[in-house]
């Protein structure tokens, strides 16, 4: 049990940062020093981490910590922890991935163009962009403008992007990659 | 249409032969339509080159010319940004007394000129930064320092734009996942259809 506790001080480590209260609470409720408490959930970090960053097998996890020298019942416990917390850690480490701004969404409106102070009577299409990406944690919207032509290039092209995993090239690489 | 007492004083003069002769006046309409059209962004300085290489306008006073010059670009301007028709600027010369064979020159010229002149008017204006083209990149994501075995499909895409103020701009670029770029592509293709409902109305 004092195992759980220390498993689910680990997670949250992940998940929020340190939380020195929270050990001070554990320490005293299991009766052991904050010092060990602390060391303890980093080392169950750490090999969540790594057990998680290069995702290991089952049988690769039970055999690695295995040279630990715990119980059985330990050892299962740590596994489905490490089972359990797997995909949340990972898209955790995900984010610390260099990166570029990323899509998040897009809004259009069509706007026909009357007259301007340089020439009236004008019928002139246009599609007016709202682009929404993320950097960092912040989100930014940029106004764009294109012409019904050019908005008909973009989408051929952006198809032919699209259409690019399914051809035999891709399907290979993928398929020998894993 | 209606212009200035500057613009008109210049094509008053501009109506008198002897001032200006056949030749003379059919010179500098050409240096005038060429000034506005060859040249859009070099502005006067430009301008001043039609003029004084013109071997048939070289006995002019060089004020005269500059006003008369100032006159047809005016004209010429403001009859395309009105979308005048041929009476309207008809109309117009005669009130500066121009002879009917000046005015029709003057008319055949702006009519073979008229769509180069709407194209260069329509493109004077603010607008969003525009988007010329696009281009992208796949990449298959294999592993990072952080995270090994992703195995994931990733796109690049760089929309390249253009300021119409002053042409260049440092191009949009952002990644996507293969879904991202569906959503992308399904809104552009609503976008599309829309337009293509709204052209047919």
């Amino acid at each position: 049990s004092a195992v759980g506790e220390l498993g689910r001080l680990a997670v949250e480590l992940l998940r929020r940062g340190a939380a020195p209260r929270a050990y001070e609470a554990a320490a005293r409720k299991l009766n052991i020093g904050v010092d060990t408490i602390q060391h303890g959930v980093e080392g169950l970090t750490y090999l969540l981490t790594e057990s998680s960053k290069l995702m290991i097998s089952e049988v690769d996890f039970q055999d690695s910590i295995h040279v630990l020298g715990f119980s059985d019942e330990l050892n299962k416990l740590l596994l489905h922890l490490y089972l359990d917390n797997r995909k949340e850690i990972r898209s955790i480490l995900s984010e610390l991935a260099p990166k570029l701004p990323s899509y998040h969404s897009l809004e259009w409106r069509l706007d026909v163009q009357l007259a301007s102070r340089s020439l009236r009577q004008q019928i002139k299409p246009a599609v007016t962009i709202k682009l929404h990406l993320n950097q960092n944690e912040d989100q930014t919207a940029q106004v764009l403008q294109t012409d019904p032509s050019t908005l008909l290039h973009l989408i051929q092209q952006l198809e032919q992007a699209l259409g690019e995993m399914k051809t035999n090239h891709c399907r290979r690489i993928v398929r020998n990659m894993k | 249409m209606e212009l200035s007492a500057y613009a008109q004083g210049g094509w008053r003069l501009l109506g008198d032969p002897r001032r200006f002769p056949r030749r003379s006046y059919a010179a500098l309409l050409r240096a005038a339509f060429r000034s506005l059209l060859d040249h859009p962004r070099a502005g006067l300085g430009k301008a001043n080159s039609f003029i004084l290489d013109d071997p048939d306008l070289k006995d002019i006073d060089p004020t005269v010319l500059k006003h008369c010059h100032a006159a047809a670009a005016t004209c010429i301007l403001e009859a395309g940004k009105q979308k005048a028709d041929i009476s309207a600027i008809s109309t117009c010369l005669e009130d500066c007394k121009l002879d009917k064979e000046r005015i029709e020159q003057f008319c055949t010229e702006y009519q073979k000129n008229k769509d180069a002149l709407e194209i260069l008017l329509g493109s004077i204006g603010r607008s969003p930064l525009h988007i010329t083209d696009v281009s992208w990149r796949l990449e298959y994501q294999i592993k990072s320092n952080q995270l090994h075995k992703t195995y994931q499909p990733s796109y690049l895409v760089t929309l390249n734009v253009e300021n119409s103020d002053s042409g260049s701009h440092p191009d949009v670029s952002f990644s996507c996942t293969m879904e991202q770029l569906q959503d992308l592509v399904g809104k552009l293709k609503d976008a599309a259809k829309s337009l293509e409902r709204a052209t047919q109305m």
